[in-house]
């Protein structure tokens, strides 16, 4: 094959990719700003008539049609259990990915493979037990009942996460910095962190938008407008006598957004972090 | 005893260090997995509190083993989860292949490749849900203008349609983390064995066969122990998308779990299929991660 | 005053022991290096001295201060690492200010100490630099400067210059020697070069599986090895160690070729005691092409198998007792296989251990 026509094929296929990538977002986001009758409507509107921004108004409670759906509240749960969570995961994750990276101790592999196992559990099979046992202890839909369910399933890929930052730090730096007058702790903050700083940035990224994500759980383990999020939210569009797609869509943008600003932050490093830390054992 | 002892003092720092980790994993995973592992020899409904006493010996586990339903979910999780994940591995493959070829708005490529990696399966779900609506989904609309067809297909009714539409909407969930980690690989990939197999003669075709994918393998296994990770979350996509419905048509084990505790309020047999999913998971992961370390040592000789 | 001590010193990691109980004594401003094969533990003795690793019996004092559980920051120790382990998100003039900064020292002594240390080591032009952008050479010159800032009492380098290329580590060598003329500081040096060892020792310790085998002088452990393990580990090329039997007064090798017993040696062994007889190249060479020197002569006539010449002098390859000897020939003429050269050995320069246990015989 001529390689003019090998060129051409090869964007014509990337091209139709990323068109399968992008499409249904897009498509999404345009319908954010539709409005439901145009969205309803047979034969089908290709060319949108009016953009409006009455479904973000609606779904956050201004407007003249204002959906019963608490957006806002879900929102501001969403923030409040995913910073928590990533936060209390991160310091969690990193004493204990710093340890497996610095530390020879006996039952370190088995730990670290349990802890991983750990992650398999589907969050199905695991909220019938918490269901259980959180209705007991009264944390059952509560904001903090579900920051201690996210935040231990952020643990293990965190701590395989950090381990392979701190891991890529040589040991030397750290034992150097202790000869040049620092205690381990100062080695540590001075040297080691900085150095694994945008490592533990993306595992910290990582981290908040699998909360942010999370449904399987979320779904059982919250019921009031206090501690639903907005994944769980999402699904109280379904719930209604006719589906409100246009508020729907609009929700989703407003999930979307933070997940895409995210994205853009983290790639580089959490690439080199799971390939590094897979890879080169 | 005094061993121990002497263990615990000589590793006072690094156990003093991964304690937290352990000790939220014990409380928010390992307690609840025993209590449910309990629960499922009881005849436990959430509505009846003290059913939890009601202990049945093995009553649900041979109940599953005899349920037509259980069994047909069970079927078809594993042919999803091996039609999911081999699609994806080849799709990433491929996907990897050609953004690693183009060199003009690769970086672009990359980060629009990693997109839908970071989006919550719950949107997934609802997106594709939107577009394969029979009556206003992009899919059946663009169709019907296009007048390839007159009549709605009914993607999210039809048992095999069903199937393919939330197939479609995994892949198109998880290919990126394939994609994402061969392409590492492939930038990692050392030149010198390639042009070595050049100079011997190699046809591109063998290069690949016999140089570049045996050096990836180690990153399609992470991919794939990373995958397995967490294959259960096409439960959200599922949720969302169908319900399991319609009549069970696209019921998934994680599914019919849910459904068996929550709508039926039969803990303890949901428990108990609870268990099978897990061990399905943990099966797995295993399977992956052994694959991995098997593939390092290869790696090695690179 | 900065001596270091070792007393009955042992490290196990775990249930198994490396180190096994050594003692050493440095004197102030003394210039020690630690030698030996890989895995020997020079490493690890080392780091014990730095703090860097625990011990697990005896006794480490710098100065007449037992420092067994001082951490390492509390020792005035530095150490120059292997890896030169440079902080890569700081400069050059962070990285060499960095052990005043912690100390909370003030900026303008900071400054002047940085500047000082450049100096010494014609670090100025790199000072704004980052680790990233210096040279193998440079990084090297950095890690010994970082060392210095500080005034330690002990230097300790591990094997700073096996990561140079040849002519750099030359280069190096002497940079270090010249340092240590400088600073006037303890310096402990892990090599397993041994002519770094011999070039930059006051004194050389010789390691092997955890064990002191000998300590002294570059000489004294050139010119009299304790046991085989030093002699073919000292000097280049390796001594020649060849077996024999004593019988009256002369080693009887297995080819049935023989040469009398050293004269240090004489009257220490009986007749049909197993031995190992070791002489260096140097002390064998053609008649004609010797140093001019005196002494007990014994002529010899070897089959010359290969020549390699040097320029100044020769490799000569033959087999004499058995076993494939090298001897050396001074203003070197070409020499083809198989020639007979008639050679002559410096028999006071000769060595005998015992057979078993590689003991030097010389009492
Ligand atoms: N953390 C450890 N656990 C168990 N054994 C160890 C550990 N560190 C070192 N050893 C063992 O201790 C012995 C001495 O190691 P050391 O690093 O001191 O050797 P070395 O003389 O410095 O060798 P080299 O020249 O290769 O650097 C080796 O046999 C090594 O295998
Ligand atoms: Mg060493």
């Amino acid at each position: 094959m001529p390689s003019r026509t090998k060129t051409v094929l090869i964007w014509i296929v990337t091209f139709f990719i990323m068109l399968i990538i992008c499409m249904p977002g897009l498509w999404i986001i345009l319908s954010a700003f539709r409005t439901n009758g145009e969205i309803l409507t047979k034969p089908a509107i290709w060319i949108p008539q009016n953009l409006t921004l009455d479904n973000f108004r609606a779904i956050f409670g201004f407007g003249e049609n204002v959906v019963g759906i608490p957006v806002a509240s879900y929102f501001r749960n969403s923030l409040v259990i995913s910073i928590t969570s990533t936060a209390l995961a991160l310091l969690i994750g990193m004493t204990g990915g710093y340890a497996f990276a610095r530390y020879s101790f006996p039952g370190k592999k088995p730990a670290f493979l349990w802890l991983m196992l750990s992650r398999t559990v589907p969050g199905i099979a695991l909220s019938l037990p918490i269901f259980i046992i959180w209705s007991r202890l009264g944390i059952i839909d509560t904001k903090f009942g579900v920051i201690l369910v996210f935040t231990a399933i952020n643990v293990p890929f965190t701590v395989w996460l950090t381990e392979g930052f701190f891991r890529q730090v040589p040991n030397d730096l750290n034992e150097a910095a202790q000869i040049d007058g620092c205690t381990r702790w100062q080695a540590f903050w001075k040297i080691e962190f900085p150095l694994a700083k945008s490592g533990i940035a993306s595992a910290g990224i990582f981290a908040f938008l699998t909360s942010w994500n999370e449904y399987a759980l979320a779904s059982q383990l919250t019921r009031s407008t206090d501690s639903k999020t907005l994944p769980v939210g999402l699904m109280d569009f379904t719930a209604q006598f006719t589906i409100d797609w246009a508020g729907m869509c609009a929700m989703a943008v407003i999930i979307i957004i933070p997940a895409l600003i995210l994205t853009f932050l983290v790639q580089k490093h959490l690439i080199a972090g799971l390939t590094f830390g897979g890879v080169k054992g | 005893m005094t061993r121990l002892r002497r263990t615990i003092r000589e590793n006072a720092v690094p156990f003093a260090l991964i304690s937290p980790a352990v000790l939220i994993i014990l409380m928010v995973v390992l307690l609840p997995l025993i209590f449910s592992f309990y629960t499922s020899f009881s005849n436990y409904r959430l509505i009846r509190p003290d059913s939890l006493w009601d202990w049945v010996g093995l009553r649900n586990y041979k109940r599953i083993m005899g349920d037509w339903d259980f069994w047909v979910a069970f079927g078809r999780t594993v042919l999803f989860l091996t039609v999911a994940l081999n699609l994806e591995l080849l799709f990433g493959l491929g996907l990897a292949l050609l953004v690693n070829k183009i060199t003009w708005g690769q970086r672009t490529m990359r980060t629009i490749m990693m997109f839908p990696m970071m989006f919550s399966p719950i949107l997934v779900g609802f997106q594709f849900k939107y577009l394969f609506n029979d009556t206003i989904g992009l899919v059946n609309n663009g169709l019907q203008s296009l007048g390839l067809t007159h009549e709605a297909i009914p993607f999210l009714v039809d048992r095999w349609l069903a199937f393919f539409s939330i197939a479609f909407a995994e892949i198109w969930m998880s290919t990126s983390i394939f994609a994402i980690l061969i392409l590492a690989g492939l930038f990692a990939l050392p030149k010198d064995p390639i042009e070595a197999a050049r100079v011997d003669g190699c046809s591109n075709w063998q290069v690949f066969k016999h140089i570049t994918l045996p050096f990836l393998m180690p990153f399609i296994y992470i991919a794939m122990a990373i995958r397995s990770l967490d294959v259960a979350r096409a439960f959200d996509i599922v949720d969302v998308m169908t319900g399991g419905g319609p009549a069970g048509r696209t019921e998934l084990l994680w599914t019919l779990i849910s459904r068996t505790a929550y709508d039926d309020a039969r803990m303890g047999r949901a428990n108990a299929m609870s268990y099978v999913a897990i061990l399905l998971s943990i099966f797995f992961t295993w399977f992956f991660f052994n694959k991995l370390m098997e593939a390092r040592k290869h790696l090695g000789a690179f | 005053m900065a001596t270091v001590t070792l007393k009955d010193v042992v490290k196990r990691y775990g249930a198994v022991e490396v180190v096994h109980g050594i003692n050493l004594d440095i004197a102030h401003n003394e210039f020690v290096v630690l030698v030996g094969p890989s895995g020997c533990g020079k490493s690890t003795t080392l780091r014990m001295i730095a703090g860097l690793e625990e011990i697990s019996d005896g006794d480490i004092l710098i100065g007449d201060q037992v420092v067994n559980q001082l951490p390492p920051r509390k020792r005035n120790i530095s150490m120059v690492f292997q890896n030169y382990a440079l902080y890569p998100h700081m400069t050059v003039s962070e990285n060499l200010g960095f052990s005043l900064k912690i100390a909370s020292r003030s900026k303008e002594e900071i400054e002047a100490a940085v500047q000082d240390a450049a100096d010494i080591l014609g670090l100025d032009e790199l000072l704004e630099r980052t680790p990233a952008e210096l040279s193998g050479g440079q990084r090297q010159r950095v890690a010994m400067g970082r060392a210095i800032v500080r005034h330690p009492d002990v230097f300790l380098f591990d094997e700073p210059l096996s990561n140079l290329d040849a002519k750099l580590r030359t280069q190096m060598r002497v940079e270090i020697k010249k340092l240590h003329a400088k600073v006037k500081t303890t310096i402990v040096y892990v090599t397993h070069d041994q002519v770094e060892a011999m070039t930059l020792a006051d004194r050389i310790v010789i390691m092997k599986d955890g064990h002191i085998v000998q300590i002294g002088t570059p000489l004294e452990v050139f010119e009299r090895p304790v046991d085989t393990f030093v002699a073919g580990f000292i000097g280049s090329p390796p001594m020649n160690l060849i077996d024999g039997t004593i019988k009256n007064d002369t080693v009887v090798f297995s080819d049935g070729r023989s040469v009398p017993v050293p004269p240090d040696f004489s009257g220490k062994v009986v007749d049909g005691r197993r031995v190992v007889f070791g002489f260096r190249a140097d002390v064998l060479m053609p008649k004609g092409h010797t140093l001019a020197e005196s002494g007990v002569l014994h002529d010899l006539d070897l089959t010359i198998d290969l020549a390699e010449p040097l320029g100044s002098e020769s490799i000569l390859l033959s087999s004499f007792g058995g076993k494939d000897i090298q001897a050396r020939m001074h203003n070197p003429r070409p020499v083809k296989g198989g020639e007979v050269l008639s050679c002559e050995l410096h028999l006071e320069k000769c060595h005998l251990f015992d057979a078993e246990t590689g003991q030097s015989l010389r009492g």
